[in-house]
């Protein structure tokens, strides 16, 4: 039966070959960048009717702008307080001395003084990159997205966690925000409500409230039922449960939940820069796209700091509390002593950055970001010059190798023959209900137009992945059976996680000038952590027994691990491929914008272009329906393979 | 053996498991085993026609292995679990009718339950979890920790009131667990396998301490356990549960002197019949050669308790039930009975 379906497999890749080089260059259905079919030109007429009626509709003015201002504002409000001026003031109401001060009180309040120092010092630090009131813009953001995330998300998550129904319900749409691209929706979204912090900060919430709604309502099922049971053996009514004895057991997990949240909206505050997000995604997309590496890494640097202040205060809030015995008298005492002292402190710091300019307005002297610039650019330089044999050559390679000849494969090939190709693979890997669902998924893509694009996209993803899966795979295997090497690469893996995969793209770009490698290469580099940590798991998942009898058995290493461990592990090695895609996917298409073309960059001309703002929504959902055309594929084989 | 007026009185309850749970009782499909029936339905019997009633003041042990059902059938009984069909009635009330409102009175007030694993809240104090169900019960602070001291003391947990849970041992844990229980003075107390995650020593310890509860305070107890011995030290009655039925209720006494069937009997193989076992058991008429002169011994003391009078007497002992002659027992039927004989 596997024979088979390997035969059946490497037929039908065979034809494929065949027929596309038989009938290369005929009915690609190529356009130009800037030429519109008549759907494309239809929807772009329709959204531009759509953001005319934004003053007429109904729906506009009872639900859309509504929310849209009340967003603004709140967002407004944070960003008074620390990043920008008031309309009748010239300084915002807390000066950097008043926003250091009060981090290092906060974080020192929630855990320890040594996080607090580190936080001080990363902010010192995006202050001294120049970078001070882009990064107070970006805290701003992140700070309204996650406290409206955290408002709608831990609510829905404690119900999902409480009734199986609603986790039923809500499911669907947390694995669909998962596999979701973030460039799909920031479009669509800044059509209702206009370019700008509001549209900024839903896209954010989109992409980090189901973070808290699965954390959250994961927290709630996975309780030692015992307690629950008592309580309820005692009498308590469901709120009584809920509150006295459900919520104080679950907080802990509650609060990682929150440090998920937080990392998933500063990420994506970033990135959501290409609508109108105030921070630090502005200068960093303002140097990719003048190919200034320098400018670049200033601002991508501060980026990574502020993504690394971030997740220590708030994980070490989470960590701290490891046993539920809380501290005794004296400690409480203490330490109450020295919050009210750092707190008084606080006060005065913050009182000096309302009344002295200096401590109100980061100091243009202190700053070191020319340097910065000039050292990164220089060593870009070098290595452009001197490393030449191992960037474009590697580059090249892969392009000749790999890029090119799929590219021809794909994109030069008639449609129906790819077509065809992507119905058989569904058949053969996922059964029939995956074949029908991909047919139409395809031929969506084919009739949108963008059929061309969607081809340069699926190259550029397919290798990326291929790529990601040789380094992912080696890795993994190498992390699942050696604890040293997981030991020495959990901290890269760990912070190949948390960095936004924005950043990724300025020193690629600098390694890659602007090409559709870079795009890949940025996307390997964001996909191999979670790859490798899937394998990892899936290889230290298997049965300890099983390798112990194996080895009784004679067998060598390299038996083991092929013979045993990966077999064992198949299924989570086609769920990591799976993910490796979507992750793929997703960033390939940010890339779009520093040269890599495809359906990213349609996406991106048409947030800036408003003749290609048609093509552009519709590109967004050409990547949605590649994604889901992966996904579904990809799971159906690994449920196939249990 | 029941009183008049039992404490609670189960009848024909059932708790089936799956889909369509009520469709299974009464039909052909009840007599399946539990492989065939889920093969067959998706459906579990965890509680199969069962009917008890437990007298006041009754320490009523519930004995199966694990699987058998026997805490379903505990939790069958405070509607932790939902019984499919049945009756079962509280000093006469009906709990399977009553709303939600008054079973969590009930649960509040006259049930009280203790868990294998504890279940203490582990983000609070000792004491804390004492008045939990005081506190629920609106209790006011200064009140429920007075009433929470007095329960510390009668447990034996004096200076842990301010400790928490995973500070304690698994058997300090677990009397908070009892403290808990007492501390709103219920009429039943649940115990389901309440000391089987202890080690061995502990758990003597504590089943002493659940017998000295017993006598000072004389709670009906429903006690569930996987432990032969224990059902034997602590309960009046026992009932042994196999798949979801009761196959046998009786004294420790009756279950060792005349086990129901093939499975009770291998239970109780193991059980030293000295230990349970009364004179009524050996008592024998008196043959030519026995003297019926010695000494004079109750019919319901235990054989162990007596050997030593027994033993040490020249002549047999006369055994006497309430004033009546049953007979005689000698040394020699005592040791039959120790060294494994009947």
């Amino acid at each position: 039966m596997k024979v088979r379906k390997s035969y059946l497999l490497l037929a039908s890749v065979t034809v494929w070959i065949l027929l596309g080089r038989l009938l290369n260059g005929t009915h690609t259905l190529q356009i130009a960048t800037y030429e519109n079919t008549a759907f494309t030109s239809y929807i772009g007429e329709k959204a531009l009717d759509f953001r005319g009626n934004r003053t007429e509709s109904t729906a506009f003015i009872y639900f859309f702008n509504p929310i849209r201002g009340a967003i603004d504002g709140f967002v407004q409000i944070i960003r008074n307080l620390i990043a920008v001026p008031a309309q009748n003031s010239v300084i915002p109401i807390i000066g950097w001395l008043g926003v250091v001060a009060i981090v290092a009180f906060a974080v020192y309040a929630t855990s320890q003084w040594r996080t607090a120092l580190l936080a001080v010092s990363l902010l010192l630090a995006c202050g001294a990159l120049g970078m001070w009131q882009f990064t107070m813009d970006s805290i701003a953001m992140t700070l309204a997205a996650v406290l409206l995330s955290l408002a709608i998300g831990i609510p829905l998550g404690i119900w999902a966690g409480l009734s199986d129904r609603v986790l039923k319900i809500f499911t669907p749409f947390l694995d669909l925000a998962q596999i979701l691209p973030t460039l799909v929706y920031m479009a669509p979204i800044a059509l209702v409500f206009m370019i700008g912090a509001a549209s900024a900060t839903i896209a954010t919430m989109i992409y980090s409230i189901p973070i808290a709604i699965r954390i959250t309502s994961h927290a709630i099922r996975n309780l030692n039922q015992a307690p629950v049971e008592a309580a309820e053996s005692m009498g308590s009514t469901q709120k009584q449960k809920l509150t006295k004895v459900q919520i104080p057991m679950a907080k802990q997990m509650i609060v990682l939940g929150i440090n998920q949240t937080v990392m998933a909206a500063v990420s994506f505050v970033v990135i959501a820069a290409l609508i109108g997000a105030p921070g630090l995604g502005k200068p960093v997309i303002e140097a990719l796209i003048i190919r200034n590496v320098g400018q670049g890494f200033v601002a991508g640097f501060a980026v990574v700091f502020l993504a690394i202040l971030l997740d220590r205060s708030t994980s070490a809030a989470a960590k701290r509390q490891d046993s539920f015995i809380p501290e005794t008298e004296k400690q409480i005492k203490t330490k109450r002593i020295t919050l009210i002292v750092a707190g008084i402190l606080t006060i005065v710091a913050v009182f000096m950055s309302r009344t002295m300019l200096w401590a109100a307005v980061w100091p243009k002297e202190v700053t070191i970001a020319p340097q910065v610039a000039k050292v990164t650019n220089d060593a870009t330089a070098w290595i452009l010059e001197n490393l030449t044999i191992f960037t474009v050559g590697f580059k090249d390679l892969i392009s000749y190798a790999f890029l090119n000849p799929l590219e021809t494969q794909l994109a030069a090939s008639p449609w129906y023959v790819t077509v065809a190709m992507i119905v058989a693979l569904a058949l053969i890997i996922g059964g029939t209900r995956i074949a029908i669902l991909s047919f139409v998924l395809s031929m969506a893509i084919v009739l949108s137009g963008l059929w061309y694009e969607a081809m340069l996209t699926l190259t550029q993803t397919i290798v990326g992945c291929l790529l990601t899966m040789i380094i992912g795979l080696a890795l993994g295997i190498w992390t699942g059976r050696s604890d040293r090497a997981e030991r020495a690469l959990r901290p890269f893996l760990d912070a190949g996680q948390t960095l936004p995969a924005f950043v990724y793209l300025v020193p690629m770009l600098g390694l890659f000038g602007p090409t559709r490698f870079t795009a890949i290469a940025t996307g390997i580099v964001y996909s191999i952590p979670v790859v490798v940590k899937i394998v990892c798991e899936g290889i230290r998942a298997v049965p300890h027994s099983l390798i112990e009898a194996a080895t009784a058995a004679g067998s060598t290493t390299r038996q083991i691990i092929t013979k045993v461990q990966l077999p064992a592990a198949k299924k989570t090695m086609l769920l990591a491929t799976n993910q490796g895609l979507i992750y793929v996917l997703a960033v390939v298409v940010i890339g779009g914008f520093v040269g890599a073309g495809g359906l990213g960059y349609l996406v991106i001309a048409g947030n800036s272009k408003p003749e290609l703002q048609g093509k552009g929504l519709i590109a967004g959902v050409a990547i949605l329906l590649l994604g889901v055309i992966f996904d579904r594929i990809m799971q159906a084989g690994a449920r196939r393979s249990s | 053996m029941s009183s008049a007026s039992p404490m609670i009185s189960v009848r024909n309850l059932w708790k089936v498991f799956g889909n369509n749970p009520e469709k299974v009782i009464g039909s052909p499909d009840a007599l399946l085993t539990r492989t065939e029936l889920r093969a067959k339905t998706g459906n579990t019997i965890a509680v199969r026609d069962v009917s008890f009633d437990v007298a006041p003041g009754e320490v009523f042990v519930v004995m199966g292995l694990s699987g058998s059902g026997k805490s379903t059938l505990v939790r069958c009984m405070t509607r932790l679990i939902e019984p499919t069909q049945g009756q079962l009635q509280f000093e006469g009330e009906d709990i399977l009718k009553v709303d939600n409102a008054r079973l969590r009175e009930l649960r509040k007030t006259r049930f009280s339950m203790v868990f294998q694993h504890f279940g203490l809240l582990p983000h609070r104090k000792v004491i804390d979890n004492i008045a939990y169900s005081l506190e629920i019960n609106g209790v006011k602070k200064d009140a429920r920790h007075a009433r929470a001291n007095e329960v510390i003391e009668l447990v034996g947990l004096q200076g842990y009131a301010n400790a928490y849970p995973e500070q304690l041992s698994g058997g300090m844990q677990q009397r908070v667990g009892l403290a808990r229980a007492l501390a709103v003075d219920p009429q039943v107390l649940f115990l389901d396998e309440p000391f089987s995650a202890l080690d061995p020593l502990i758990r003597r310890d504590m089943q002493q301490e659940v017998i000295r509860l017993h006598h000072e305070l004389g709670k009906t107890m429903v006690f569930i356990t996987h432990d032969l011995s224990e059902a034997v030290k602590v309960g009046d009655r026992i009932a042994i549960m196999r798949d979801g039925a009761i196959v046998q209720i009786g004294t420790p006494e009756d279950l060792v002197a005349n086990p129901a069937d093939e499975y009770v009997a291998n239970f109780v193989r193991d059980i030293a019949k000295s230990h349970v076992l009364t004179l009524k058991h050996l008592a024998r008429k008196a043959e030519p050669g026995d003297a019926t002169d010695g000494p004079e011994l109750a019919a319901n003391t235990i054989i162990r308790d007596a050997a030593q009078v027994i033993l040490q007497s020249h002549k047999p002992v006369r055994v006497n039930d309430n004033g009546a002659a049953l007979g005689i027992v000698s040394s020699e039927d005592v040791l039959r009975l120790i060294s494994g004989g009947a």
